[in-house]
């Protein structure tokens, strides 16, 4: 695993070139917050980005071409979504921008405020208002209206309005202030905006006018008319919707894919009022992306998982580090998809399925991602990091993502062809007449076996009877012997080696003699008391043979090993001597 | 070359015929600056992304270009290194106002360098850090300070600002290319 993600990390600067990095950018964004468009309609695409500035202080719709800050836009509050989606047919077909914020919508044409939507109000608790309109006429003191407001938080179905809410959360020396400023408008229950999405009406093209699809604190998705800005679409969700997904056409089918802060996931399809499939986590989902027919969710235990459309489970992929980010890389030019992951421990991992593609390495934490054209180039990755840096790279034209691919499947040696040679005439043949005559050919090889066994069983008895094999039989005396002759002549050598073969008994009181054709050699000595043999040792003998023959003439010696008392030998071998050479040079 | 050829180009009858090639990122200016070069009466008005190549031809005092201006899209660009050879010189315009980038035009520059068809030939290069009338465009020296240009120890080459609209830069750069290819035959 450890060199796989070493190729991969090597492998980085070969696909990525550095574009732009400006550590002080002062960008505090989130994935869902950052939108690339062609804004002008120049071919130029910019970079919108929702920044969070610092805390609630400083809010920002910003506009990058290229490495600089071409525009600003002040906001007046916590962006949750900012899109760039196109809101009808006109020309020129310059894409719109939509920013959720707070209960509104803020869509900008050409970069001008151009029209805001407001979430339907909700039903209030008739309680609430019969209290603030108590304090309205000063019958009741804040402290009171404070006790009565927690009273009814506590009990409450419908639970209270933000300015009640808020209320509570004040000092006791605010308090009047608050009531004063506030106790003569209307109450009002409104609910905010937690993710928004685009969804294409009714055609499947790059430049398609988009429906804009946005979850809601109350646990709501509504889905909006790009023009009118009427809601087209309302769906009650189990909890509160947190990452949206949404693929297909408003007016054919869709799937919007619904991430929820049980940890929970829900796909909703066109005309269904109710969630299709759920999916249930026992964490919190932080990442969501649909690629192609599969969702890709990762979640707060540093876990990737990969589900089917219908919310079966496909694989899990435990990262090396909290999930920071989540966004898909679409390489348009080879229609691949895959997902990029950004991690606390400073690098963005690529991921198709659940193999690892590749490693980037980051100066700081990144906590937002995209890809897509930018500028005049198709595959840029924009990352902004938590020191607020802007970091982007440009993949390279000829990089290749080359995922080792780790799934199942057979390996690939197993559909390589074997050359198999054509069956020839012979053996077509040989195969039918072992076919017709496989009795014959039985009997025929039985009874060749069995007379070779007879002839092995007699040559056994005979070398038995004859005690000439090198191994004893005897069962008080197991021994083997062999003898090696060494030189060239006329003086040899010869070595025996004796081993007592048995398990824990000595063999003692053997002796070892030779017979020899006293004409030819001349052994010296020629007769040995063997020491006691220990069971398992090699115990090598020695004894010169000189050769007294000049005629290049050989004989056979025996070596026999013989237990004192006893007339048959133990053991008898045959030792056929070499030719003596060194006469015959001589 | 006969007697003849060499007397009628001495004369300026009949010029020298070079073969460059025009490259550069999509949208850096080369079909731009190839027009500008062509005799008034035959440029042309309207300029479109050039789709795959196209041979254009102008003429300065003693040599006649034929120029293969290439697109420079990024599907187009795996085109070039098939003219690599036939090139004698090369025309490399970078749009000197898009910082984003200049990455990619190096990157770009490296690879058409290490070619195999370019790599041991002394072909010179010309580079125009073109789009110079813009105000956030980058100085020449800072363009081929990003383009890393010094490293190229092999090959004569030379930058200048140049503004394709206007036609400003262009002569001097054109002239200097004129002097290599002209010292490169004799
Ligand atoms: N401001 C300015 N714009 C220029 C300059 N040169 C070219 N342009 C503009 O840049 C755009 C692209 O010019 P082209 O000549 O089509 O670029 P190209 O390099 O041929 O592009 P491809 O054919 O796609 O590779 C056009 O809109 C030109 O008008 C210049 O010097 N200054
Ligand atoms: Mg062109």
């Amino acid at each position: 695993m450890s060199s796989s993600s070493e190729s991969n990390r090597e492998g980085e600067s070969s696909k990525w070139l550095d574009a732009h990095y400006d550590p002080v950018a002062g960008l505090n964004t989130f994935s869902s917050c950052i939108a690339l468009a062609d804004l002008h309609g120049d071919g130029e695409y910019k970079m919108v980005v929702g920044d969070m500035g610092n805390g609630p202080y400083n809010m920002k719709l910003k506009v990058y071409k290229g490495t600089s800050l071409l525009s600003e836009n002040a906001l007046l509050d916590m962006p949750t979504g900012v899109v760039a989606f196109l809101m009808d047919q006109n020309e020129p077909r310059t894409p719109a921008v939509a920013v959720a914020s707070g209960p509104f919508i803020y869509v900008y044409k050409n970069l001008r405020p151009y029209f805001k939507f407001t979430l339907p109000a909700l039903e209030f608790n008739a309680l609430e208002k019969e209290v603030w309109d108590q304090a309205k006429e000063d019958k009741i003191d804040p402290l009171t209206l404070k006790e009565m407001l927690e009273g009814i938080r506590d009990k409450a179905e419908i639970p209270l309005s933000v300015r009640s809410l808020r209320y509570l959360m004040l000092d006791p020396q605010e308090m009047e202030a608050f009531v004063n400023t506030y106790k003569q408008l209307p109450l009002k229950r409104q609910t905010v905006i937690t993710c928004m999405a685009t969804l294409k009406k009714n055609m499947s093209d790059k430049d398609a006018v988009c429906c804009l699809v946005i979850g809601t604190e109350n646990g709501e998705i509504f889905i909006l008319d790009p023009e009118a800005f009427t809601i087209l679409t309302r769906v009650s969700l189990p909890n509160v919707p947190t990452l949206l997904d949404v693929n297909g056409q408003y007016d054919i089918e869709y799937r919007v894919t619904v991430a929820c802060r049980n940890g929970s996931v829900y796909i909703l399809r066109r005309d269904s009022k109710r969630p299709k499939y759920s999916i249930e986590l026992n964490s919190q989902v932080v990442g969501l992306l649909r690629v192609q027919k599969n969702i890709i969710i990762g979640t707060s235990q540093e876990i990737l998982y990969g589900y089917s459309q219908k919310g079966k489970r496909l694989w899990t992929v435990t990262l090396p580090a909290p999930i920071m980010t989540m966004s898909l890389l679409e390489q348009k030019s080879r229609s691949i998809q895959t997902v990029l992951v950004g991690l606390k421990n400073l690098e963005v991992h690529l991921y198709r399925d659940k193999n690892l593609l590749s490693i980037i390495s980051t100066p700081d934490i990144v906590t937002s991602v995209c890809f897509g054209r930018y500028g005049r180039e198709d595959d840029t990755l924009i990352m902004t990091t938590k020191g607020g840096g802007l970091i982007i790279k440009i993949l390279k034209r000829t990089a290749q993502f080359e995922g080792k691919d780790s799934s199942f499947g057979p390996p690939t040696r197993q559909s390589i062809k074997l050359n198999v040679p054509k069956k020839t005439k012979l053996y077509v043949d040989q195969t039918l007449r072992e076919r017709e005559n496989a009795v014959a050919m039985h009997r025929v090889f039985q009874m060749d076996l069995y007379r070779l066994r007879l002839s092995a069983a007699r040559a056994y008895v005979k070398a038995l009877d004859a005690s000439l094999s090198p191994v004893s039989s005897t069962m008080q005396e197991p021994l083997t012997l062999n003898a090696i002759v060494q030189g060239i002549g006329p003086h040899f050598k010869l070595i025996l080696n004796l081993q007592n073969t048995s398990q824990n008994r000595p063999s003692m009181q053997l002796l070892i003699s030779f017979l020899y054709d006293e004409r030819l050699y001349q052994l010296k000595p020629a007769f040995f008391k063997v020491p006691l043999l220990v069971p398992g040792l090699n115990y090598p003998i020695e004894t010169f043979i000189e050769c007294c023959s000049d005629k290049g003439i050989s004989d056979i010696i025996k070596v026999f090993v013989l237990k004192e008392g006893k007339s048959t030998p133990l053991i008898t071998a045959h030792i056929s001597m070499p030719v003596s050479e060194g006469l015959v040079v001589a | 070359m006969g007697l003849f050829d060499r007397l009628a180009s001495w004369l300026g009858l009949k010029k020298k015929e070079v073969h460059v090639l025009c490259l550069g990122l999509d949208n850096s200016g080369k079909t731009t600056i190839i027009n500008k070069l062509k005799p008034a009466n035959a440029q042309t008005q309207d300029i479109v992304p050039t789709i795959g190549f196209s041979i254009e031809k102008f003429k300065t005092s003693s040599l006649s270009f034929t120029v293969f201006d290439m697109s420079g899209q990024g599907r187009y660009r795996n085109l070039w290194e098939h003219y690599y050879k036939e090139g004698q010189a090369i025309i490399f315009v970078i749009d000197s106002s898009d910082k984003l980038r200049m990455v990619v035009a190096k990157e770009e520059l490296e690879t058409l360098l290490n070619h195999a068809d370019i790599m041991h030939r002394r072909i010179p290069i010309l580079f125009f850090a073109n789009k110079m009338d813009l105000r956030d465009s980058l100085s020449s020296v800072k363009v081929s300070q990003l383009l890393c240009l010094e490293n190229i120890k092999d090959k004569p080459w030379h930058i200048c600002a140049s503004d394709g609209l206007k036609g400003e830069g262009l002569q001097e750069g054109v002239d200097w290319l004129q002097d290599q290819i002209q010292a490169m035959k004799t």
